[in-house]
């Protein structure tokens, strides 16, 4: 098409994309609506989580002379910067992402905004367009960024700030809350809640509130990444099985059959309880391989249904590649069900995780929710039991209430 | 129908095959085995005697077997060669500083990690039989003394054959007779070591008088035919000795207690089965008037209430409430009227049926609210949609116009068509009778399924692992059977032929 050609048509119509109409039918279910807030809620406390508790002092000032730590006399300095990614401190990768990300989500909403302001006269189309480009640039970024701070693996001395606290003249500027989720502290096991621990400690003396906040990171990790394995999975058996067919879905029914008369909860506890130490990553993998069989199906499902319709006919009478009428063509019309499949998806896995921790085969050493509650069963602590239990039920309730919203919501039946 | 089923049945067996093969590989391949649980440290094999029941142990749970395919037949001297030369040199005093190394001695920065010599030893162990032609090769020829020493004792261990089908608690005399005779074969060979001092013309006494001569008079034992070796590479292996006794219902024995594992599976069925039956009956019998009322109600107020109260349920994790129940009900915070674990009370024994009956009932009520709250809000839902599906068909309109009671248009029209979905759901539920909730018979104590597979994990007990993963395997494809089936059998309008 030449230029001429393209300013002389009419301007196209502001149709609304199907994200768009899906979204406005979501708006109008309001608990649906409301619990995306409220994940976004428990997605800005596990950014926070060391904003509100941390044992680093955000502001240090050490006098001449005072002091067991030679290197720190007479300095003024921000530890708390520092330890953010320090690698000794915060043992786990999801830690250091979070804490990335704490810095890194403000930085791009601000770089946003700012961009926006230069460009007033946008139609929404357009500033649609524009914000994918800028999410997609934005994450790309990030993840380079994140992997280069990550595999430097910078780490530094240990030091005690609380035993400085005390020091005459020393001036520290702590978080609100000053302990940190895995240091142990044996003179105040199973405390009860009181002013300096609101939610009592567990049985070695950890702050459990702030176990609980750093938990719900591990919480969302597990949830996303697993989700997002099995989902990878799913869908690109599912989309091989329906598009080519004959032998090849063959194959692939069988695997999924073979997998759906898996025990899976059974293995996956298996293989939790026989891995030394299991890290989150474990947990996630575990999850991820044994749960694709629901979004493989749905897939292969949906493209059968859309191999014969008009446009996946042209575009294979035009001659595209199969990889580009499979990308480009049939998989954006198939994801729908899998989005709303994948939401409740991400609650099933923050449960299977909370159920292992409480079983006592999950991540080892994590805060975990459901391990919090195991040790609360253990000590006959009531605020450990029912803190623990509501932020799982919670979590869980928010993402099933959004699943249930995004279903009623592509469903054109349903339309209000 | 019936060829549909049988062709059914037919695809069962290589599903359950291949279900088995990874379920077995997953166990066998994980780290940490039920050897390595039966000795954490390696100082279980310190002494002799020690080290000759650990064998044994391997030999009975197959443990000293290649996992899937088994290549020993083609072993090469090197092969045997690599482990003895580690405990040589862990054995071998290190050389002094300083002073040249002889071979007499192992160079410092050498001498092997504790680790390794446990690895080389249980390598050559369970080479077995299969490494007999090399040890002798390796006796007589090796240029290192010591090397020579260690083949000669390694072989009064790896030459004893083991007894066929050895722990049979009844076998037949035949069988009695053939093992006694391995038996006293072995213990000949047992005899025929020698002391870690030892010349070169020791060993090569020991050789020419004892070793050589029974070496020569059984030498087919060591060669291999080419259907030797095809019956060894697929045969001789844990997968296949597992299978082959899976064939006759024979899940091995725990190596926890030695006792059969199908005994014990068995003895635990009836508790997750009462369990898991009343938690479904009590399922049905709330869900599915629940389903019709509120599609009765469909978009007012009392639907919603209902439908969010069900959703509520739904998301709240069973093992919160459960731990929440006892605290209220059970430990006395504040009330303690239901016993906190256990599915029948201590003394039993001497009460009337109808006493064990209450006892039962007063045990299981906790765990039954918690393992069946949860599927209310699915199962409603199923018969609630499947009751809107119907509820505008023309022969319900029909019906209501040739002048039939509102009462029988639902319950003899609609329900009963309605209700097929959720019938034929009811065979798919079958594996929860057997798996029930690992979580509810762990928090109440329950001796079921759950708990036994729980505690199995923890010792490695494989072969108790795999009874119940089998199990539980077994009736979810029987229950898939079962609600194609019944599909067919309800709605006359689906045929499979």
């Amino acid at each position: 098409m030449t230029d001429s050609q393209t300013s002389s048509s009419p301007p196209r119509p502001e149709y609304k994309t199907y994200g768009q109409i899906v979204w406005g039918q979501f708006k109008k279910y309001r608990l649906s609506y409301y619990s995306v807030y409220g994940v976004l809620a428990l997605f800005v406390i596990a950014m926070v989580a060391p904003v509100l508790a941390m044992n680093v002092p955000f502001y240090m000032h050490i006098p001449e002379g005072v002091g067991p730590y030679t290197q720190l006399q007479g300095t003024t300095s921000f530890p708390w910067f520092a330890a953010l990614f320090d690698q000794n401190f915060f043992d786990s990768g999801v830690d250091i992402f979070f804490n990335f990300l704490l810095f890194y989500v403000p930085v791009s909403l601000v770089g946003w905004t700012l961009m926006m302001r230069f460009k007033k006269d946008l139609t929404d189309t357009a500033r649609s367009k524009a914000r994918l480009r800028f999410i997609g640039i934005a994450s790309l970024v990030g993840i380079v960024l994140f992997s280069v701070i990550y595999l430097m693996a910078f780490s530094q001395p240990y030091v005690d700030y609380a035993s400085l606290k005390e020091l005459e003249g020393a001036r520290l500027i702590f978080p609100l809350i000053e302990y940190s989720y895995r240091d142990v502290d044996l003179m105040a096991v199973s405390q009860g809640p009181s002013l300096e621990h609101f939610l009592g400690t567990d049985r070695q003396g950890r702050d459990v509130f702030t176990r609980l906040i750093y938990g719900t990171r591990i919480s969302l990790t597990i949830g996303v990444v697993a989700v997002s394995i099995y989902t990878a999975i799913g869908l690109v058996l599912g989309s091989l099985a329906g598009f080519f067919g004959g032998r090849v879905d063959n194959i692939i029914l069988r695997m999924i059959e073979i997998m759906m008369c898996f025990p899976v909860l059974f293995l996956i506890l298996t293989l939790a309880g026989f891995i030394e130490e299991p890290s989150i990553f474990h947990i996630m993998l575990i999850i991820g391989l044994t749960g694709w069989t629901g979004i493989a199906r749905l897939v292969r499902g949906e493209f059968l249904r859309l191999r014969n319709q008009d446009f996946v006919q042209a575009a294979i009478a035009l001659g595209f590649t199969r990889a580009r009428i499979i990308f480009r063509h049939v998989l954006p019309n198939a994801v729908q069900p899998v989005f709303v499949s994948a939401t409740f998806g991400v609650a099933g896995a923050i449960l299977i995780e909370a159920t292992l921790s409480f079983l006592g085969v999950g991540p080892a050493n994590a805060p975990s929710w459901g391990q919090i509650l195991t040790s609360g069963r253990n000590t006959q602590q009531m605020t450990l039991i029912l803190s623990s239990g509501f932020a799982i039920f919670v979590t869980i309730s928010l993402l099933n209430l959004i699943g249930e919203g995004l279903r009623d919501a592509t469903d054109p039946k349903l339309r209000k | 129908m019936f060829t549909y089923i049988l062709k059914r049945v037919l695809l069962m067996i290589p599903t359950f095959a291949i279900i088995s093969l990874i379920i077995f590989l997953v166990l066998n391949l994980a780290p940490g085995d039920p050897a390595a649980a039966a000795n954490p440290d390696g100082t279980e094999t310190v002494s002799q005697d020690a080290r000759e029941s650990y064998r044994i142990f391997k030999e009975q749970f197959n443990l000293d077997k290649p996992i899937l395919l088994n290549t020993r037949y083609g072993l090469t001297i090197e092969d045997v060669e690599e482990p003895l030369r580690v405990v040589a040199d862990f054995q071998r005093p290190v050389c002094a500083e300083g002073a040249p190394v002889t071979p007499e001695c192992t160079p410092a920065d050498e001498r092997p990690m504790s680790a390794d010599i446990i690895a080389a030893q249980e390598e050559v162990e369970n080479y077995g039989n299969y490494a007999v032609p090399h040890l002798i090769a390796l006796a007589q020829n090796h240029e290192r003394l010591d090397i020579r020493r260690l083949a000669v004792q390694r072989l009064a261990i790896n030459a004893q054959r083991p007894q066929v089908d050895r722990f049979n608690p009844d076998p037949s005399d035949e069988l009695r007779e053939s093992n006694r005779a391995i038996a006293a074969e072995n213990n000949q060979l047992r005899s025929w070591s020698i002391p870690q001092d030892v010349t070169p013309e020791d060993v090569d006494t020991i050789l020419e008088e004892k070793w050589l001569p029974w070496f020569n008079a059984n030498i087919e034992r060591f060669e291999y035919s080419a259907a030797d070796k095809v019956g060894i590479f697929f045969f001789d292996t844990r997968f296949a000795k597992y299978w082959e006794n899976l064939l006759t219902l024979n899940f091995g024995v725990s190596t926890v207690d030695r006792r059969p594992v199908f005994d014990t599976v068995m003895q635990k069925l009836p508790y997750t089965m009462t369990l898991s039956f009343f938690s479904i009956l009590i399922a049905y019998l709330i869900s599915v008037p629940l389903g019709i009322w509120s599609a009765y109600n469909q978009n007012t107020k009392r639907d919603q209430v209902v439908t969010i109260a069900l959703f509520v349920l739904y998301s709240l994790p069973s093992f919160f409430t459960a731990v929440l129940l006892i605290q209220f009900f059970a430990v006395g915070r504040p009330f303690s009227w239901f016993p906190a674990g256990g599915f029948i009370s201590n003394n039993s024994e001497n009460m009337a049926v109808l006493e064990q009956m209450g006892s039962i009932a007063w045990h299981i009520l906790l765990p039954l609210i918690c393992l069946t709250y949860g599927s209310l809000a699915a199962l409603s839902r199923y018969a609630r949609t499947g009751l809107l599906d119907v509820i505008r068909a023309d022969y319900i309109r029909t019906a209501r116009a040739k002048g039939l009671a509102e009462s029988m248009v639902v319950l003899k029209h609609a329900v009963r068509n309605g209700m097929i979905p959720i019938l034929t759901l009811l065979g798919t539920l079958l594996p929860t009778l057997v798996s029930g909730s690992i979580v509810i018979e762990f928090i109440f104590n329950i001796p079921g399924i759950g708990l036994y597979l729980y505690e199995s994990i923890y010792m490695y007990d494989y072969n108790a692992i795999m009874a119940c993963l089998l199990m539980s395997t077994v009736l979810t494809l029987i229950g898939l059977l079962l609600s194609d089936i019944s599909y067919a059998l309800v709605d006359p309008r689906i045929t499979f032929d």
